[in-house]
């Protein structure tokens, strides 16, 4: 293993990863690790922190976290971004360190999940969807029971607009993107194995 | 050797203050040293000891007390606030009223505003519970039970927790500045806890120590290496009340993983503030004050905010106490030599 | 320090609106169908006509939050569904976090970059439809806290004794500017559950999100998920909680329809059930639990309205 070195980063990193432009005041990072005492995840595995995740950012390190189990973990609940002291919206971060990852073809599979709720939206102009008639019915008659429509009310009008928003829009060509044979794989690249909580659970 | 006619009011009878008025009465100049509180002294008094060499601020503020009795040309008011100013034919016409409903018509040729800074409000960081618990105090509060605790009273803790940066370095919900004394005086604070209750866990987290003065870095290393405060890099996250005790949430950043500690006491050093008089004194004074309110000095000048108007100490930016001392030093040499040049 | 993190009512909603346009939300009418009724209910008692439109699309939040849609479908589809709304010449209140943040994060981006609005424009221009920002938009709770006063004088059936502990997920307070409360220590919905006569439980876990937010209850959930919902239950049985009220069908699925498997996993006897704020605001204005559709809760709320003397259609 090699000692890191300044051809090893990308100088440029921060505003590439920042596509959508929703994190640019990364820089102002104290690294104070206010957000990581916040975090729900990190209690629970400490290899996931997102002030080193920021740091490799901002210090042009692009291979660790793109190639890692840790950056699909966060629950993006933003209780990193209320602590932050200087208001670096970590949420948008990890989404777009996400889409960067996928664009390299890492942690495919956990965005291949969401695949068929996605398919089914298509259908329905509606997300989460009951899989089966089963499920279907007792929705139904829940919905009846108590007064309201059968099924949510979506008018056939708009579900053919969703689906050609859908497809002009650019989301079912990144869809075709994401299959499983693509998949590269991802794992723990920050500190787990090599420091843990004495109980696994963290309780 | 008299100056005939010349008054200066000095406004803030904290050690700034008193600094300013003794140098320019024993100059020879007449002075009016106004103090809003039934005694002098200041934020000084609240303070059960100093850094860096850990001594009792009460008898400064005795001993300098005492040196402004001494001095003939100097009178106190103590109870007592500026609360209309006039420009004058040379200088200022100012009324004062004492907290009785007197008030005094004075006029003067040069102001020191001395007006001190205060502690900001931390209740802003729910997070913390400041104003919810309590048990979770900011440091100027905390003096008080470091004296409480010297005198035999209060209960012994298990575990207090230093804050440090609630305020400071902020951009968020505080000020984006740094409030310069607050790792030194968390030092003193978390060792003088130490020195009463060696066996408490004393833990002050922090983003970094500045320790920029003389002797200040090997008193901050004392606390750590000799009194064994447990230091931690890493702004704190919340607290939360658990088994009758305040339990901390951080990430220690040196190793890299989130830690929780229980403790029964949280101070907060809060970030430093002017105090909300220095706001309206300024307007009645033409001094230009920043965008937090502190006094802003007028280029090349050490100590002058407007025509006539000096200032010292707090009410410029957050400062220890012996710059606060100096400061009033150079505001007088600054009146001094208008007044004699006239 | 920036535009106003805490608001007060008044501020967030000047003047209580005579109709809404109700943004429903997918998870909310599919999991929870009681809960678009309490909403529904709550909003007539208050006087406030809550229009629906069946061209009104899923906000697509949640998929775009888990890396399967790009952000420029959210935004299309955000200000068509805005569109709607801004036609009638409404403001738009929903009753999920997630939807909320979706609708206010997407909608932000159009008002500030003309170039991603005009593109979302041009996208559903084709349908006649054009969203210029002239609806805003709010979640429902915020309509609660506005009315706070409205709500205790119709209490009928004061939630005497009932120890009620809040869950406010993730992604109303994480606006911080311009909202009704402070992440740090928010209290409004427990000032709610004393306008109705419960008791609050400020338990220890009260601010940890659900950990269903972007689907990791489904890429995560042996792994992460499941040992943090422990915690945030268990610290909510240990303080006594006998109901818990959430502000989003997402947390709600997390936090009630997890107990059994927790219960399985870690072999803990949980039994919280867990609704919808607007359902508790419901039960005490007098609608009858008939009407509320806890059928659809796998933590059942028996117990509970025994308790109260609401069960069974009273």
């Amino acid at each position: 293993m090699h000692r890191e070195r300044d051809k090893d980063r990308d100088d440029n990193l921060r505003r590439k990863v920042d596509v959508y432009h929703l994190a640019e005041n990364l820089e102002d990072c104290l690294q104070c690790g206010k957000c990581v005492g916040a975090c729900p995840v990190a209690s629970l595995s400490p290899s996931y922190n997102s002030r080193q995740i920021v740091s490799d950012v901002l210090n042009g390190q692009q291979e660790r976290w793109l190639k890692s189990e840790e950056i699909w973990r966060c629950f993006l609940c933003s209780g990193c971004y209320a602590a932050c002291p200087v208001d670096i919206n970590f949420p948008n971060l990890m989404m777009q360190l996400r889409y960067m990852a996928v664009e390299h073809k890492y942690g495919l599979k956990y965005v291949i999940p969401f695949k068929r709720f996605a398919l089914a939206a298509l259908q329905d102009g509606l997300t989460f969807v009951p899989a089966g008639p089963k499920g279907r019915d007792r929705i139904r008659k829940i919905r009846t029971d108590i007064g309201l429509s059968p099924w949510p009310e979506v008018s056939e009008k708009a579900r053919e607009e969703y689906r050609a928003l859908f497809d002009l829009s650019g989301a079912g060509a990144f869809m075709e993107t994401i299959n499983e044979e693509d998949d590269k794989p991802v794992e723990l690249q920050y500190t787990e194995g090599r420091v843990t909580f004495a109980d696994k659970t963290g309780h | 050797m008299t100056k005939a006619g010349k008054t200066a009011l000095i406004i803030g009878g904290g050690v700034a203050g008193m600094e300013a008025a003794l140098r320019i009465g024993q100059a020879g100049f007449d002075c009016v040293l106004a103090e809003k509180e039934e005694v002098l002294g200041g934020t000084v008094l609240q303070l059960s000891s100093s850094f860096p060499r850990w001594e009792n601020p009460l008898e400064l503020v005795e001993e300098r007390i005492s040196q402004l009795k001494l001095c003939g040309r100097i009178k106190i008011m103590t109870a007592t606030s500026a609360i209309e100013s006039r420009v004058s034919k040379h200088g200022y016409s100012v009324t004062l009223q004492s907290r009785n409903g007197e008030t005094t018509n004075l006029d003067i040729d040069a102001v020191v505003l001395a007006t001190g800074f205060g502690m900001m409000d931390v209740s802003v960081y729910g997070e913390y519970g400041y104003g919810i618990y309590p048990e979770v105090v900011n440091s100027l509060e905390f003096e008080a039970r470091i004296k409480a605790w010297s005198a035999g009273l209060g209960k012994v803790p298990e575990g207090v927790a230093f804050f440090k940066c609630v305020g400071s370095r902020d951009r968020s919900k505080g000020y984006p500045y740094c409030s310069k004394i607050c790792c030194m005086y968390t030092a003193k604070q978390a060792g003088l806890v130490k020195d009463m209750f060696p066996y408490t866990k004393v833990y002050v987290f922090y983003m970094d120590y500045r320790a920029a003065g003389k002797c200040y870095e090997e008193f901050v290393r004392e606390v750590i290496e000799k009194k064994h405060v447990t230091y931690v890099r890493g702004r704190p996250a919340k607290i939360l009340p658990e088994g009758g005790k305040l339990l901390v949430r951080a990430e220690d950043t040196l190793i890299g993983i989130p830690i929780e500690v229980s403790v029964d006491i949280v101070v907060l050093a809060s970030a430093a503030v002017p105090r909300r008089e220095t706001g309206p004194l300024a307007e009645m004074f033409g001094a230009k004050a920043d965008k937090y309110g502190f006094l802003e000095r007028q280029r090349f000048s050490l100590a002058k905010a407007s025509d006539r108007v000096f200032f010292a100490g707090g009410c410029g930016f957050p400062l220890e106490t012996l710059a606060a001392q100096q400061e009033g030093a150079s505001a007088a040499a600054e009146v001094i030599e208008l007044f004699a040049h006239e | 320090m920036q535009t106003k993190r805490v608001i007060n009512p008044g501020e967030r909603i000047p003047r209580v609106p005579e109709a809404v346009f109700l943004f429903r939300s997918c998870t909310g009418s599919l999991e929870y169908p009681g809960t678009e009724s309490a909403v529904k209910e709550t909003l007539k008692f208050l006087g406030v006509e809550a229009v629906t439109d069946p061209d009104q699309t899923c906000c697509s939040g949640f998929l775009q939050a888990c890396s399967a849609y790009k952000p420029e479908f959210c935004l299309a589809v955000t200000a068509r569904n805005l569109a709607i709304a801004e036609k009638k010449g409404l403001d738009t209140y929903t009753f999920c976090n997630g939807c909320y943040t979706g609708l206010s994060e997407f909608s932000h981006t159009l008002l500030s970059h003309q170039d991603q609005r005009a593109a979302a424009n041009e996208l559903i221009g084709r349908w006649g439809y054009r969203y210029e920002g002239r609806t805003a938009v709010y979640h429902v709770q915020e309509m609660w806290y506005r009315l706070k006063e409205r709500i205790a004088e119709g209490v009928v059936r004061p939630l005497k004794g009932l120890r009620v502990a809040a869950h406010y997920g993730c992604h109303y307070l994480s606006a911080q500017y311009g909202i009704l409360d402070d992440a740090g220590y928010p209290t409004f919905h427990e000032e709610l559950f004393e306008a109705l006569g419960a008791t609050p439980v400020f338990y220890k876990e009260r601010q940890l999100c659900c950990g269903y937010s972007v689907g990791r209850g489904f890429t995560h959930k042996e792994a992460i998920v499941q040992p943090h919902l422990h915690k945030k239950i268990k610290s909510a049985a240990v303080a006594g909680v006998q109901l818990m009220t959430t502000v989003c069908p997402g947390c709600n699925v997390a936090l009630d329809r997890e107990q059994p498997n927790l219960n399985r996993l870690y072999g803990e006897e949980f039994h919280i059930p867990v609704i919808d704020l607007a359902q508790l605001i419901a039960l005490a204005l007098g609608v009858p639990a008939s009407k509320l559709g806890f059928a659809a809760n796998t933590t059942s709320l028996d117990h509970v309205l025994k308790k109260l003397n609401c069960d069974k259609g009273s």
